[in-house]
């Protein structure tokens, strides 16, 4: 039996700044079950943020309803906030002079858990997140992918059932970023956590996200499961590739020549047609490469294909 | 806010601040320098009044001296500018996401950062007072100078939150800051005696919560035992929270409607 943990009804805030008023986020309605993993994905300045400080309760809207685990979250903040996580990919929930360890007394503090609950907690975390050697060791020398690791910790200290990621994948380099994505679904799959995640990362939403909610301009265009989304909207890779020698552009069904300049070449494939591996074998042959990227599309192309579908 | 959490806020932020050995040098150099400096003058001042000024000898106003600059050099007087800063950067309303009072936590964790700092100062008034001016004027008023000196940096970091609850009605606020810091130089005595000053202006001095921050703690040191200056002390800690209180509470209010 499925549980409604988030919903919102026609949820607008408009700030005014310099004279005119902004609609950040217009007439938002939405419902997320407990369990889901939902990637709320827009560009910059799209309303991600404004939402996700509504649903925590840092931000009164403007107008309409919202409700989080049956609570109000601008009237009932305190309450929700025992009950939620943030993760803020460019804001930090530990002292970087500190130990995280040493953190983490302070947060059992704020959340009012027994002392040795919250020891047993952390050591239950460090094993989760594989970061138990990171625990004792100030913050200020973590990598960033580490430091992730150890925030992670810090939002789950108090046993949220719902977690709200803001960019957390942010800075972080190509491993530590996979390996930040499969630690989300783990804790989704084995803890149950609902993962409310934003991003501007076309990989995060294709790695961790079951459903998707697109906004733009501050109001939502797009409403899917990921898996269908990958089949009409996720299709298309880039791959950039660098020739030792000069090469022609390639004429293959799928594949549109984006850029050709002799010993480059900047390639569109359309993986439901073709996929990257037979392109990247018609292309390469025996000729000698120099560098070769496949990449995801800017979520911006991704938008502007939502807008032409 | 209970006390588990003001204690455990005190201790991480102890524990922060003595992280940085170096920095904590450097401010027990700065303030040898200052105390030093300060005293040296004084002591001079009082030698050409005939040994005394204000009512306070060479001796006395060592021991002010050295109270004075404990009671400021201990803390981050930079703390409004910081708390802007904070305010601006959007760190304090992700503390809104966190089941404890923001203004209780923050005060908590700068009285903590201030204390070791504190402590040190004191000790090391301990062994300069007794070589540049001679031994403390009063045993009973050097005890009642110590609890004087942990309320006296309360009484200015809670005051420092109150006046910094203006950035979240105007981004820049450091010129107040600069006033601030100007006006617990003077008014609150932590260059010169309230006693020095012209009738009218300590007058002043003496009704305004400033006085809680340098000049008690000094007052005391200096060998003026005189133990309502702490019922005082704690009089105006309670304004300066209520107003903080207030002033932050409303604050935070506005970052929910208005936005960051």
């Amino acid at each position: 039996m499925t549980e409604t943990v988030i919903a919102t009804r026609s949820l607008s805030k408009s700030f005014a700044a310099r004279g005119r008023t902004v609609e950040a986020v217009r007439d938002i309605s939405f419902e997320v079950e407990r369990g889901e993993r939902l990637a709320y994905i827009g560009p910059n300045g799209a309303g991600k943020s404004t939402s996700i400080k509504i649903l925590t309760g840092i931000l009164h809207p403007t107008s309409g309803d919202a409700s989080v685990l049956g609570l109000v979250p601008w009237r009932d903040r305190r309450r929700l906030t025992m009950r939620i996580g943030t993760l803020f990919g460019q804001r930090s929930q530990l002292w970087f002079e500190l130990t995280p360890r040493q953190s983490f007394r302070m947060l059992a503090a704020v959340y009012r858990m027994d002392a040795d609950i919250a020891a047993r907690r952390v050591a239950e975390l460090g094993e989760l997140l594989d970061a138990t050697e990171l625990f004792d060791v100030p913050a200020r020398t973590h990598s960033l992918g580490q430091r992730m690791r150890c925030e992670l910790a810090a939002c789950l200290l108090h046993g949220p059932e719902i977690v709200f990621l803001d960019e957390p994948t942010i800075g972080l380099d190509l491993l530590a970023k996979q390996r930040f994505r499969e630690l989300l679904v783990h804790l989704n799959e084995s803890a149950g956590i609902t993962i409310f995640l934003t991003s501007h990362d076309v990989a995060d939403i294709e790695h961790v996200a079951r459903r998707a909610i697109v906004i733009n301009h501050g109001a939502v265009i797009h409403d899917a499961d990921v898996a269908s989304m990958r089949r009409t909207l996720l299709s298309r890779k880039l791959i950039e590739v660098t020739f030792a020698d000069e090469v022609p552009a390639p004429m293959l069904s799928g594949v549109d020549v984006i850029a050709h300049t002799g010993t480059t070449l900047e390639l569109a494939v359309d993986t439901a047609v073709r996929s990257v591996r037979d392109v990247l074998d018609d292309v390469l042959g025996e000729r000698r490469v120099i560098d070769i990227t496949v990449l995801d599309p800017p979520l911006e192309a991704v938008i502007a294909e939502i807008y032409q579908s | 806010m209970s006390v588990r959490l003001v204690l455990t806020a005190m201790a991480t932020a102890a524990r922060r601040n003595t992280s940085d050995r170096s920095g904590v040098l450097v401010n027990a150099v700065f303030y040898v320098v200052v105390a030093s400096v300060l005293s040296a003058l004084w002591r001079a001042a009082a030698e050409a009044n005939g040994g005394e000024i204000a009512g306070y000898t060479m001796v006395a106003i060592t021991w002010y001296a050295l109270a004075a600059e404990a009671a400021t050099v201990s803390l981050n007087m930079r703390t409004i500018e910081l708390i802007c800063d904070d305010i601006a950067s959007g760190a304090v309303e992700s503390e809104l996401l966190r089941p404890a009072p923001v203004l209780g936590v923050r005060i908590s964790m700068a009285v903590g950062a201030a204390l070791p700092r504190l402590a040190l100062c004191v000790a090391v008034a301990a062994v300069l007072g007794p070589i540049v001016g001679g031994a403390p004027p009063s045993t009973a008023g050097v005890a009642l100078a110590m609890p004087a000196l942990v309320l006296a940096v309360t009484c200015n970091l809670v005051a420092q939150h109150a006046v910094a609850s203006m950035a979240f009605w105007a981004r820049d606020v450091r010129a107040i800051w600069f006033l601030y810091q100007k006006i617990v130089f003077v008014l609150g005595g932590m260059i010169l005696p309230l006693q020095v000053l012209p009738d009218d202006l300590e007058r002043a001095a003496m009704v305004l919560p400033f006085m809680t921050m340098a000049y008690v703690p000094s007052r005391l040191a200096s060998g003026h035992v005189e133990p309502e200056l702490l019922l005082l002390q704690l009089a105006w800690l309670a304004v300066l929270l209520v107003a903080a209180h207030a002033a932050f509470g409303a604050g935070e209010r506005r970052l929910q409607v208005v936005g960051g």
